[in-house]
């Protein structure tokens, strides 16, 4: 998708995100210092969903979109050494609906990118870990897992 | 070594030739000339744009490709009663086999649909007057959407975005479905062909023309660099050997070039030795030395001459000649030189790779003489099929204007090419098969190195004729009365040649079945009963000298102590005879 509908998705998906969103999220376009706003990076923070290990917890995520967007889906990261199986060490997200070979179609929406990871959350797929750490411990010491993933939600605490 | 002699015995050749033409020449013209009718059909064949009907197989162009394809298409959509946008989707899905979408779809039509993406009813898109984007979000007017059967509205712009972005991205395009995360919907090519570019529209017919041959089982590209034909084989007959319009043999079953008589896996080990020993080789041909007494390959990257093998060997040798140190030492130069090694030089005694040679012994020489020969007959089909190329588009033309012969009477010329070629590849590949024959099994390798030997020096007799007698005729300046007597000879050469190499072609197949585990017949009986012109021994033991690999000199009698085994041709004889019943030598 050549020339310009990035930037007019994005104007959209942001015109559709203040009409409606899903409470406890934040999405919106970076700021620069200049004072303009960069339509192509998004800062984010997803919210734990309340009655898991990781309620309490509002996790900052960065979208990272691409002239080809929506053609190629963003890139979605967390801040770098996040404790989750299917996170990279880099703290990319690594879920099928954001892969651009299998999953992801242009219509998929920003909000449900966030509601996806948030689901992610709490629902890791350990059939495609990205990183050892949090893989492990899914996987062979569920009490020591669920002990970090509280732990990681304290770190994380409201910025309200 | 017996190996290394004589690598072009022409005086055997000429010798050989005599005979023959005291012996066969009348039945040898009449088979060429059958043949030359093959020739002429082929040629005729390859004219048309349809089909090369063989037994076994079939060369498809790109508009038969697209006709079959058509025709498939067609088929399905009328027994199913469906579009033939979704007959096409559909058998991509079942790899373009028209009697597996027949199975799944009276199966289980619904689950069919819904793994494929092909809806029932098709739905409309909403009846609003604006609609919105789900791609760009904008809203546009109802006439600039377009939507798959599932009835989700894209905005033009996107959908070419969506399509063109898919094509880009490879074959996977095949497969598109309606942008719309939570819809299955398949998009067709209909969709494509009224959406996207002229460009975008031909890379995806190329896809699907692609994606004909490669997903389906039964059909390949022919694997020649450059060629668009492709073959479609009928499987269940046992010979893979497939000829392409565009002249490349090669092996329907393995993709390597044309192997016949040898077998896939044996091709499959050559050329992964080859690729895995070949730099290997090369590298220590040129940069090792065999120890002269235990001949592991010895590297000598630093130090002086007085080399000492490493244990258990742990023999003293000089570098330089290769003598045992105990000789050297202040009195030929000290350690850094060696005047004995000079002095030979000096004398030209010195071949270093012949002393080479003389020390081979170990199964990386073994090796290096099948690779040899089989790398060696393979650079010679090269050049006789640029050889060939050649004659035909220049050659033959002007040996018409000098000889004056209608150029329709020089047809025996490029089948003795064609047979050149053809033999070259066979020969070439028996050196594979040698290579693989076990050491052990001495009458099979006896009988293989007799026939062996005989193809090919049938093969360097037509080869020297179609190559340097011919030239005479091309070069002399007028008509030749001898014109004649070099068609009847190389007509014959070509004949007597290819009844060698079918022996030697039917006896691999066979797994030299013939011969037992003790070799009692003579092996000229097995060759002459289906070779009606059958050379005269002689010739077909000495030939053979330099195609065989005796590690051990001169070979031995064999363990049973009634016979002994000549020790030029290696061929087993009765003790009661004392000269050897294949080559004549004297015991």
């Amino acid at each position: 998708m050549s020339g310009g509908i990035a930037r007019g998705r994005l104007a959209e998906e942001r015109k559709a995100w203040r009409k409606n969103h899903p409470h406890g999220f934040v999405a919106k376009p970076e700021t620069l210092p200049d004072g303009s706003v960069n339509l192509m990076v998004w800062q984010c923070i997803i919210p734990g969903k309340q009655g898991t290990d990781w309620e309490g917890g509002f996790y900052p995520l960065t979208l990272h979109f691409s002239e080809d967007y929506p053609s190629k889906p963003p890139k979605c990261k967390f801040p770098q050494g996040f404790f989750h199986p299917n996170v990279y060490p880099s703290g990319t997200v690594c879920l099928s609906i954001l892969n651009e070979d299998s999953g992801w179609r242009p219509a998929i929406t920003v909000k449900q990118i966030l509601v996806g990871i948030q689901d992610l959350l709490d629902q890791p797929n350990p059939a495609d870990p990205a990183q050892t750490d949090g893989y492990q411990l899914f996987i062979q010491d569920l009490v020591e897992y669920k002990r970090r993933v509280r732990q990681q939600a304290k770190q994380y605490p409201s910025l309200v | 070594m017996d190996s290394e002699d004589g690598v072009h015995d022409t005086n055997d050749l000429e010798s050989v030739d005599d005979d023959f033409y005291s012996g066969g020449t009348g039945s040898g013209t009449e088979e060429g000339e059958g043949d030359y009718d093959f020739v002429e059909n082929d040629s005729d064949e390859s004219d048309d744009a349809v089909s090369h009907r063989h037994q076994n197989y079939l060369i498809l162009s790109e508009a038969d490709i697209r006709q079959h394809q058509e025709e498939d298409i067609n088929r399905i959509s009328q027994v199913l009663s469906i579009p033939k946008v979704d007959a096409c989707i559909l058998l991509r899905h079942y790899k373009w086999s028209v009697s597996k979408v027949h199975d799944a779809w009276f199966a289980d039509e619904e689950s069919v649909r819904k793994a494929v993406g092909l809806l029932e009813k098709p739905i409309e898109m909403p009846k609003a007057r604006e609609l919105t984007c789900g791609i760009c979000f904008e809203d546009y007017s109802h006439n600039k959407m377009s939507s798959a059967a599932c009835g989700h509205p894209f905005c033009d712009t996107c959908w070419r975005g969506y399509i063109g972005t898919s094509i880009s991205d490879g074959p996977g395009c095949l497969m598109l479905r309606c942008p719309d995360p939570t819809c299955g919907a398949a998009v067709g090519q209909d969709m494509i062909n009224a959406l996207v570019s002229g460009e975008d529209k031909v890379k995806y017919s190329r896809y699907l023309l692609r994606s004909y041959i490669e997903d389906n089982r039964k059909t390949k590209w022919c694997p020649a660099p450059g060629c668009e034909f492709a073959v479609d084989f009928v499987m269940g007959s046992g010979n893979y050997d497939v000829s392409c319009k565009c002249s490349y043999s090669f092996c329907w079953n393995c993709t390597e070039e044309a192997h016949r008589p040898v077998d896939c896996g044996t091709v499959a080990k050559w050329i992964l030795k080859n690729s895995a020993e070949s730099e290997n080789m090369n590298w220590i041909l040129a940069n090792s030395k065999p120890c002269p007494k235990c001949k592991r390959p010895i590297e000598k990257n630093q130090g002086c001459m007085h080399i000492t093998c490493t244990p258990p060997c742990k023999f003293e040798f000089c570098w330089l000649c290769l003598g045992p140190w105990s000789d050297h030492g202040e009195r030929t130069g000290g350690f850094y030189a060696c005047n004995r090694y000079e002095a030979a030089k000096q004398e030209g005694v010195y071949d270093e790779t012949e002393r080479r040679r003389e020390m081979a012994k170990n199964s990386l020489e073994r090796y290096t003489h099948y690779y040899e020969r089989w790398a060696t007959n393979q650079s010679s089909r090269q050049k006789a099929l640029s050889d060939l190329q050649n004659m035909q588009a220049v050659q033959l033309e002007k040996l018409s204007d000098k000889q004056s012969q209608p150029e329709s009477q020089l047809k025996f010329i490029t089948e003795a090419w064609l047979q050149i070629v053809e033999c070259r590849r066979v020969l070439k590949w028996t050196y594979a098969y040698g290579f693989y024959l076990p050491e052990n099994e001495y009458a099979k390798r006896t009988f293989f190195e007799y026939l062996q030997g005989e193809a090919e020096s049938g093969l360097e007799r037509l080869h020297q004729c179609a190559e340097k007698e011919l030239q005479v005729f091309i070069d002399n300046e007028g008509p030749s009365k001898e014109f004649n007597d070099f068609r009847t000879k190389l007509a014959g050469l070509t004949s007597v040649t290819r009844n060698y190499f079918e022996n030697l072609v039917q006896a691999l197949e066979t797994g030299l079945r013939d011969v037992g585990s003790c070799n009692q017949l003579p092996p000229s009986n097995k060759a002459s009963s289906s070779s009606s012109l059958h050379v005269t021994n002689t010739s077909g033991g000495k030939a053979r000298v330099r195609t065989v690999y005796r590690p051990g000199g001169p070979s031995h009698s064999s363990d049973d102590s009634s016979h002994w085994s000549c020790d030029r041709c290696t061929y087993v004889n009765v003790n009661s005879i004392n000269v050897c019943q294949m080559c004549s030598y004297r015991r």
